[in-house]
């Protein structure tokens, strides 16, 4: 489709282009609208720029039209309660209620896009106003108010905009790079502005109407969080059953305000909660609990929407009943902890103490183990007295140590078990690299009985030397008497 | 005084007492609720009972009493506030480097002193000892003059 395939060009075009061409391309893309017009409703938001009504088709609808004049009569009428007793989707309150939703939701996807509309005409008499005030209707209502004012002290925004802002807004358009409006863009925009006003009204006027009926649509659900807010859920979520089906996670954040001004501090933003904030319930928890009475609040309601939307409970009930048990939590988490006692001191005694094990304490127990040079003093032969130190039997008794048959007054220090383990792993792992081995020596030894083996037997051989020699038996002694029996 | 430990006047109370504390240190307090010196050690008493309530019951006797005489003559008590040791009905004797172990004569300095002395007692006396040494220092005991009648 040729008109297609130009509009996405155009596309493609205004995303490199400036705001200076802005205007320029205006011109050239009016021969293009008419045909766009015809053409495919659904990428409208991008491309016409000169005419407001290619734009924002809504309030032309039938559809629009019909449902707003279906809700003033209801609203004037009043509350029907006649027809609880019949089944809810054949109810045409019912209907209306569901198509207001859809409405509603339809209305603020429309005032987004006449949002757009406004701010690109109004870039070029003050682009920096566009992030300064995020909210669409607030946008609409500002840019109505300055016009084409260039001087803004003459301008009172009181009302509008919260008192921090309008000092920034002042500000920033003493030093704005923008010029004035040629007067029928300013009257197109002024027109955008109107348009977006009315519809922001008619939203209004809609979801007053839901909630009005909310008590009969949703009792359960407006018991806890509150007609206004049920309404607005509802609405947001698409309806009822819609309502139902989503997780709690999801409830919490419907309505959700996403947008975070640069510049402003996001500590005091508070994040994660939908129109969830505005029940009274929320607001009147303090500050620290918030969070947590949120999802509270969330999972309840979900409850509750899921009881309404199969008319579990036309009465209301359970929703007031879900309502006090989540009064009684948030209460309950306002309670001080218990006062902390004092604790009494254990029993002397009485719990084991813990006995460390490992390297490091048998390294420390080896410093005050038995020596082998104590152990032989304090052993004796049998029937030979011992030496002592001050000789005679007096002082220190020397035992074994220098007795005839050993051969040693001085006895070595012996290796100690954990030295000896240390050794052992320092041998195993120096054997291959000592320098002076001859280059035909390894560490596979080839034994004719086993073929190859890995490990070294010297090593082993060395540990079976050892072990042969006796500690307590002289190797040099002898029997003393061999009598031939 | 106090208000967490019992104050005995009844011979029958303070048999029952002595009698039914098993495994545990008994520390009676002899004195008058009104004498200063009392009043500091019933205030550093109370403060500590809860937290040796595990391996000691505490309670006060009030010497006024005329029930009570019996055990001050038996117990030679004639500086207050006395305070005497026992465990399962066993009288504990503890050598403070004073003349007169069986007995605690004064207040104590610190909460933890206390805490100490009644520790060294049930480590002693479940061990099966009669008499145990005083693990304070010696300037953290309180000194005094033994009155002795007649001599």
């Amino acid at each position: 489709m040729a008109t297609l395939a130009d509009s996405f060009l155009a596309d493609l075009d205004e995303l490199s282009d400036n705001d200076a061409d802005l205007i320029e391309e205006d011109d050239v893309d009016a021969g293009n609208m008419e045909e766009d017009v015809d053409g495919d409703m659904a990428d409208v938001e991008t491309l016409n720029y000169d005419d407001l009504d290619c734009v924002s088709k809504l309030q032309k609808t039938q559809r629009y039209s019909d449902i707003m004049q279906k809700v003033e009569d209801a609203l004037e009428k009043g509350s029907d309660i006649s027809n609880q007793g019949l089944v809810l989707e054949d109810d045409p309150e019912y209907q209306l209620i569901v198509d207001c939703n859809a409405l509603s939701v339809d209305i603020e996807n429309e005032i987004i896009i006449i949002h757009n509309f406004i701010r690109d005409k109004y870039r070029l008499k003050f682009p920096e106003l566009e992030s300064l005030v995020h909210h669409p209707i607030d946008y609409a209502r500002v840019v109505k108010k300055i016009g084409n004012e260039m001087d803004l002290t003459l301008v009172d925004l009181e009302g509008f905009l919260p008192s921090a802002i309008i000092m920034v807004v002042s500000v920033t358009a003493s030093t704005t790079s923008g010029k004035p409006l040629p007067e029928e863009v300013l009257q197109k925009t002024i027109d955008a502005c109107d348009r977006a006003l009315a519809l922001d009204a008619a939203k209004k006027k809609v979801l007053d109407f839901v909630e009005s009926r909310m008590g009969y649509i949703a009792p359960n659900l407006s018991a806890i969080v509150g007609s206004a807010v049920a309404a607005k859920l509802m609405g947001t979520a698409g309806g009822l059953s819609a309502l139902a089906k989503m997780p709690a996670c999801n409830v919490q954040l419907l309505g959700a305000k996403k947008k975070n001004l640069a510049g402003f501090s996001t500590a005091t933003s508070q994040f994660r909660v939908g129109y969830i904030e505005q029940t009274e319930v929320f607001q009147t928890t303090p500050p620290a609990l918030r969070m947590r009475a949120c999802r509270l609040l969330a999972a309840k309601s979900t409850l509750a929407a899921r009881v309404d939307s199969t008319r579990g409970d036309p009465s209301g009930n359970t929703g007031r009943a879900l309502r006090e048990e989540i009064c009684k939590k948030i209460e309950k988490w306002q309670e001080p902890p218990p006062a902390k006692q004092p604790k009494p001191l254990p029993v002397p005694d009485s719990e084991p103490k813990k006995k460390r094990g490992g390297r490091r304490l048998r390294k420390m127990k080896e410093r005050y183990a038995l020596t082998d040079m104590r152990k032989l003093a304090n052993r004796m032969q049998f029937g030979v007295p011992e030496e002592s130190s001050l000789g005679d039997g007096l002082g220190e008794g020397y035992g074994m140590l220098g007795q005839a048959g050993n051969g040693k007054l001085r006895v070595s220090v012996g290796q100690s078990k954990l030295a000896a383990k240390v050794a052992k792993k320092f041998k195993e792992k120096n054997y291959g690299s000592s320098g002076a081995t001859s280059g035909l020596t390894s560490s596979l030894a080839f034994t004719p009985v086993q073929g190859i083996e890995l490990t070294n037997p010297q090593a082993h051989a060395h540990q079976l030397g050892s072990g042969t020699q006796s500690t307590y038996f002289s190797e040099t002694g002898t029997f003393s008497k061999i009598k031939p029996t | 005084m106090s208000y967490v430990l019992t104050t005995l006047t009844k011979k029958k109370e303070i048999d029952s007492i002595i009698r039914d504390t098993i495994d545990k240190v008994l520390v009676l307090r002899f004195g008058r609720a009104s004498d200063p010196g009392c009043l500091h050690l019933d205030d550093l008493l109370s403060k500590s009972a809860r937290e040796v309530s595990k391996f000691a019951n505490i309670a006060l006797v009030d010497i006024d009493s005329e029930d009570v005489q019996v055990y001050i003559k038996y117990f030679d008590i004639s500086l207050i506030p006395s305070t005497i040791f026992f465990f399962n009905a066993h009288h504990m004797k503890m050598d403070s480097g004073t003349a007169d172990h069986t007995k605690w004569i004064g207040a104590f300095h610190t909460k933890q002193d206390f805490i100490d002395v009644v520790e060294a007692i049930f480590r002693g006396a479940m061990k099966g000892k009669m008499i145990v040494n005083c693990p304070l220092p010696q300037e953290r005991i309180p000194k005094y003059q033994l009155l002795y009648k007649d001599l």
